[in-house]
């Protein structure tokens, strides 16, 4: 992490949609660059283009003007080198939670597979549930096996679009320090979009806040703080009223 | 009897509702109770009209015995579901296959949609001169309606499931580079299968009402077939009445066979609420 060599770069990504003859524009030159290892947070409020962002990173969607490079090679297609994980689970409800983890590993001969998913299920804390199908399972086992399913192929990137924001505050909670435990573990960059502040402040290394309509970025936030950060320390307090300042709203209610 | 019946059924059922019997057995006894007072009110409507034509429930009962007894009712029986089965399956093994396809590919979907909604429309009764000219009055004419009147409800439930699979889970097949039949197998299938057997049950459904019209007019055998006979040797109207119990039966059966389908893991996720 200390290196700081730049992994995902945006050049003046802008994007508009075509909405009813009208150009709405989502995203307006955008520039950003997100360090290898790193784990950067874009915040902003819903309908804020970060989304939109995401997916242009992703290769789902393609820019209307400006470029994303990773590694500099221009991104214009989806690959397993960078693997999103959405938040209304996006793994496959017909296939058991092995099936579903061994995805991006059927090219493999089996005995790796068997060796390269059995660590990744033990890691996210699914063993003994391998045969289960997703119905099953509670929302945040579901997204365990989504993350599973991602890291299976150690992936440079994971794009995580709002993942835990289906999930119950608790399990929430849970998820996030699991979350920080396998970045440090494999320590594959993370582009993490959120609307929540908090969650923003406990996991990122660096909060990218966007303004909304059209997103730009409306200013960064370094997060100094070592994992596991305290939730009620002085400096938290401190950077949520920064990030509220540049969200553009009060924190007094 | 006509008030016995009644008596019974209306008994029955007020002391169900009123005591507090598991819903199992609930679900199981009130229908029988209804069952009785209907029957009961059939005979007292025969008793009270005092009709000679339309059959009482014991007369129709005695039918019943006579269908069987005659042997006719097997042969009838399996000619029906002879023809409805392999026009079925040929149905489904053309439907499947195409509405995949044609989901899939929006420039397929452009060039056949019109044709299959176009055809679609026509009631499968009206082929009938048609399947008979092409293959006489026998199994293949019926054979082919029933392919008629399942095909289109299969290809365009399948079209439909193909073009509703989510985003989510389109791009997780996008981004883990699955492509041609490693796509149709792991994702598009899959993901389609319980809107598929949705159609397929209908569609089953809809057979079963297609082939007994199809026996009365353009067919020498099964259970359409046997009713016009009954009615054109003598009104036997006992006859008929029995033989209609007996297509609502078997009807039953083949849809609860048909939902077997629909308790595999790995559709079941399709029926639940999320």
């Amino acid at each position: 992490m200390s290196d700081k060599k730049p992994k995902v770069v945006f050049e003046n990504v802008s994007k508009e949609f075509d909405v009813k003859g009208e150009k709405l524009h989502v995203l307006e030159d955008i520039d950003l660059v997100v360090n290898e290892g790193e784990l950067v947070c874009l915040l902003g409020p819903s309908g804020c283009g970060k989304s939109t962002l995401l997916n242009i990173a992703g290769g789902f969607e393609a820019p209307t003007s400006g470029t994303i490079k990773i590694d500099g090679e221009l991104i214009t297609a989806p690959d397993p080198r960078r693997v999103f994980v959405f938040q209304e689970y996006g793994i496959f409800p017909w296939a058991s939670v092995w099936d579903n983890v061994v995805l991006g590993l059927r090219h493999l001969p089996s005995d790796k597979q068997h060796t390269i998913a059995g660590e990744i299920i033990d890691l996210v804390g699914l063993s003994g549930f391998e045969k289960t199908y997703p119905m099953a399972l509670s929302g945040g086992m579901k997204q365990r096996v989504e993350v599973a399913r991602a890291l299976a192929v150690s992936p440079d990137v994971l794009y995580m679009d709002e993942p835990f924001g289906a999930l119950d505050s608790l399990t929430r909670l849970t998820m996030r320090s699991e979350l920080i435990r396998i970045w440090k573990d494999l320590d594959p960059t993370i582009l993490f979009v959120t609307h929540d502040v908090d969650e923003a402040i406990q996991l990122a290394e660096r909060v990218v806040v966007f303004s909304s309509r059209p997103g730009r970025i409306a200013g960064i936030v370094e997060i100094d703080l070592d994992h596991p950060r305290d939730l009620g320390s002085a400096q938290y307090g401190v950077i949520k009223n920064q990030l509220y300042e540049l969200l553009g709203v009060s924190h007094l209610i | 009897m006509t008030a016995a019946l009644m008596a019974i059924g209306i008994g029955a059922a007020l002391f169900l509702l009123g005591t507090r019997t598991p819903a199992r057995v609930q679900n199981v006894l009130l229908p029988v109770c209804v069952t009785t007072i209907l029957v009961g009110l059939w005979d007292l409507a025969c008793v009270v009209s005092g009709t000679t034509v339309f059959p009482t429930p014991a007369k129709t009962w005695a039918a019943f015995g006579e269908i069987v007894e005659s042997e006719r009712l097997w042969g009838d029986t399996v000619a029906s579901l002879f023809r409805v089965t392999w026009g079925f399956l040929g149905a489904a093994a053309v439907g499947i296959p195409l509405g995949l396809v044609v989901g899939w590919s929006t420039r397929t979907f452009r060039a056949l949609n019109p044709i299959i909604q176009g055809l679609r429309p026509i009631s499968p009764i009206a082929w009938i001169p048609i399947a008979i000219l092409w293959f006489g009055i026998g199994d293949g004419a019926g054979i082919f309606l029933i392919f008629l009147s399942s095909f289109f409800p299969i290809t365009v439930g399948t079209m439909a499931a193909v073009r509703n699979i989510s985003l989510v889970h389109q791009r997780s097949a996008m981004n883990f580079q699955m492509t041609g039949l490693d796509l149709f197998r792991r994702v598009v299938l899959p993901a389609s299968l319980p809107q598929i057997i949705t159609s397929l049950r209908i569609s089953l459904g809809v057979a079963w009402l297609v082939i007994v019209a199809a026996e009365m007019v353009g067919m020498d055998s099964g259970l359409g077939y046997l009713i016009n006979d009954a009615r054109n040797a003598g009104s036997r109207y006992d006859l008929v009445v029995a033989t209609m119990i007996i297509i609502g039966l078997i009807g039953i059966v083949l849809d609860l066979l048909i939902r077997q389908l629909e308790k595999f893991d790995e559709v079941r996720w399709g029926y639940v609420n999320r």
